[in-house]
């Protein structure tokens, strides 16, 4: 699975405006709904919410991936932030976030979720590529630090259950 | 009569297939299993059709010394600690003072009414004095039989923990009537020493265990239950070594195991229960083989009356005396009089007088034996009854079936969420085990990077790992929380 796959350079913001954790989550969903591929805006955004809840989502070293499985989605979708300012999003390690990649996949599609939240939180454990996306002036420059972070994985060798839709 | 390997592997499975068999009708018709596994020893043996000649018994005391010692380990890992909690102070009283009136009451009655020597009286007292915990063990969790509140807690804790002062009272006598020079009060030393080195060797063993298990990172996973089962001998016979109780202290570690965090706990229980049925059934064969039935007879009526000293004036002086400030009614407490099976210990220790040629051992062995049938026929296969009778019993639906099988299943609001292991979290490097994971919470998979795994409770978490959760709400939060915590001094930097 590619990252690149399920985020499009459309809903890439390098400017989040936002201030709060709600506003971010909006205004990150917007950009999808823009691009038509969410199906209900409030459900969506009431289940990212409602995930929130449980735990938040900011897994420090100001990383953020809001995510959820929504009957307002069909498929697999991302979207990325990224706020100079940082926000307050209660993140576990109580720092501030400047990075956001949100993830909605379609209700019942754990598996698909499992392998999509592994795969970014792969690729943002790594401060390289952190420092890489946090100097980024251009979308494009984004699509390219992921590129090169995803040659550096291989396919693996064997089947993996998940590929497939749940 | 000499018999060869493969004769004695025969017809010991023999019996012991036959035993397990024979479980099936003590599940329906609620006689103590004991009972029937003793019945087939006894219809094996020289007096029985099957004929076998077995009057070894240092061999018959041995073996029951493993049985017991597996019986009380596997009593305490099945114990959960909150459950005996309430009943600690009520429970350790009726072990040990408890024990101590029941016998000697039942000593001076025996003496009155039978006209035996007043030692005699008094060791016979000692040996029948403690009820057993197998007994009462398998016949409270066998199907049919449900007690309402406190009382199970405390029949449990009394009969597991009581035998230590059995043994000491019925060696005490023992060496009273065979030793000169020995004098009672400078006994009460040693049985406190006895009782606290056991108690405390059971906490350390137990923590011990736990320790090893958790860190020794066997490559076979076979091997842990083996660990644990040797580590059982280990405490029991270690403890012996330095004069404490070496019973109190198994079942005082397998308390501690049981209720402790580790990994393969549930394969380790398992094993254990399996061990000590195991050990059960050898060890009740192995008493039937012993005994002959024809010398059982002219002990009959001195052993009938014995037996309802005990279950009727004895046993329930010393409930009613131990618990009279206790929130136990009398309802209740009749009842508890009521369970105070006799099992293997008593014939066990009946061994010991013989073993020490004590004057009388014989007739002791013979008349123990007689009151442990009758008290396992009478008062087992009446619990139900009585506790009807009472209105102490509790509905039937809240029996599990299988104590064991399954873990606390979660609701229907249990869900599949995603929780993932954050960057710089203190959980990263250790193992899921040590996580504490919450009741009614399933880590069913773990996606790290390109690859998922299916994890136990050995799997080194990482940070960015994303755990795939079954667990309602509540039970999420209390894992995000418990992996939120950050490592000391990393921040900003991975």
């Amino acid at each position: 699975m590619r990252i690149l796959d399920f985020l499009d350079k459309d809903c890439i913001e390098l400017d989040v405006k936002s201030k709060t954790k709600k506003e971010v989550i909006e205004e990150l969903v917007e950009m999808l709904v823009k691009k038509g591929v969410i199906l209900d805006r409030k459900t969506t955004i009431d289940s990212l919410m409602e995930r929130e809840e449980l735990g938040s989502t900011g897994v420090g070293q100001g990383i953020a991936i809001p995510h959820s499985k929504t009957k307002g989605v069909k498929e697999l979708i991302a979207a990325f932030g990224v706020s100079k300012a940082g926000v307050d999003f209660d993140a576990l390690d109580g720092e501030q976030v400047n990075i956001f990649f949100l993830l909605l996949a379609p209700e019942g599609a754990a598996g698909l979720m499992l392998k999509a939240l592994a795969r970014v939180s792969n690729f943002l454990k790594n401060k390289y590529y952190r420092r890489k996306i946090l100097a980024a002036t251009d979308k494009a420059a984004v699509i390219q630090t992921i590129e090169e972070e995803e040659k550096t994985k291989q396919e693996p060798l064997l089947f993996c259950p998940g590929e497939g839709p749940g | 009569m000499n018999y060869s390997i493969e004769q004695i592997l025969f017809i010991g499975a023999l019996l012991a297939i036959a035993a397990i068999f024979a479980s099936k009708i003590s599940e329906r018709f609620g006689v103590p299993a004991l009972l029937l596994f003793l019945g087939i020893g006894m219809l094996a043996g020289s007096e029985g059709p099957g004929g076998i000649f077995f009057e070894n018994i240092a061999l018959s005391k041995f073996v029951g010394i493993i049985a017991l010692v597996f019986i009380l380990f596997y009593g305490g890992l099945d114990t959960r600690w909150s459950s005996i909690k309430s009943v600690m102070k009520e429970g350790i009283a009726v072990a040990t003072i408890g024990v101590i009136i029941t016998a000697g009451t039942l000593g001076i009655l025996i003496y009155f009414f039978l006209k035996l020597p007043f030692m005699q009286s008094l060791l016979l007292g000692a040996i029948i004095s403690s009820t057993d915990a197998a007994a009462v063990f398998s016949i409270l969790r066998s199907k049919g039989i449900s007690l309402k509140g406190r009382i199970r807690p405390l029949l449990e804790f009394d009969s597991a923990s009581n035998d230590p002062m059995a043994v000491f009272l019925t060696m005490t006598l023992i060496r009273l009537m065979t030793a000169k020079g020995v004098s009672v009060p400078s006994l009460l030393p040693e049985l406190l020493l006895q009782m606290g080195v056991g108690f405390l060797a059971g906490v350390l063993g137990g923590r011990l265990v736990i320790f090893i298990i958790n860190k020794i990172n066997l490559y076979y996973e076979g091997l842990y239950p083996v660990l644990v089962v040797t580590m059982a001998l280990f405490i029991y016979a270690g403890t012996t070594y330095i004069k404490g109780s070496g019973f109190l202290a198994v079942y005082i570690a397998g308390l501690v195991v049981g209720n402790g965090r580790m990994i393969h706990k549930r394969n380790i229980v398992r094993f254990n229960e399996s061990i000590a049925w195991f050990m059960q059934i050898v060890m009740f064969i192995v008493l039937g083989l012993l005994v002959y039935p024809s010398r059982l007879l002219p002990v009959m009526g001195q052993g009938a009356v014995a037996a309802l000293l005990l279950m009727f004036v004895a046993r329930p002086l010393s409930i009613f005396i131990n618990l009279s400030f206790s929130g136990y009614t009398v309802r209740e407490k009749l009842m508890i009089s009521w369970v105070g099976l006799l099992g293997a210990v008593p014939i066990i220790l009946a061994t010991f007088p013989l073993a020490a040629g004590v004057e009388g051992g014989e007739m002791i062995f013979n008349m123990v034996f007689f009151v442990v049938l009758l008290s396992a026929l009478f008062q087992g296969s009446t619990i139900a009854f009585v506790a009807k009778l009472l209105k102490v019993n509790a509905p039937l639906s809240e029996q599990r079936k299988y104590p064991l099988e399954f873990e606390q299943m979660a609701g229907i609001d249990a869900d599949l969420n995603e929780v993932i292991i954050p960057f710089g979290s203190d959980v990263a490097g250790k193992r899921v085990f040590e996580l504490g994971v919450p009741q009614g919470c399933v880590i069913t998979m773990i996606s790290r990077g390109e690859n998922f795994i299916i994890p136990n409770g050995t799997t080194v978490l990482e940070e960015g790992d994303v755990m795939l959760v079954m667990a309602e709400k509540e039970a999420v939060k209390q894992l995000e929380a418990g992996v939120a915590k950050q490592k000391e001094a990393v921040k900003g930097n991975s």
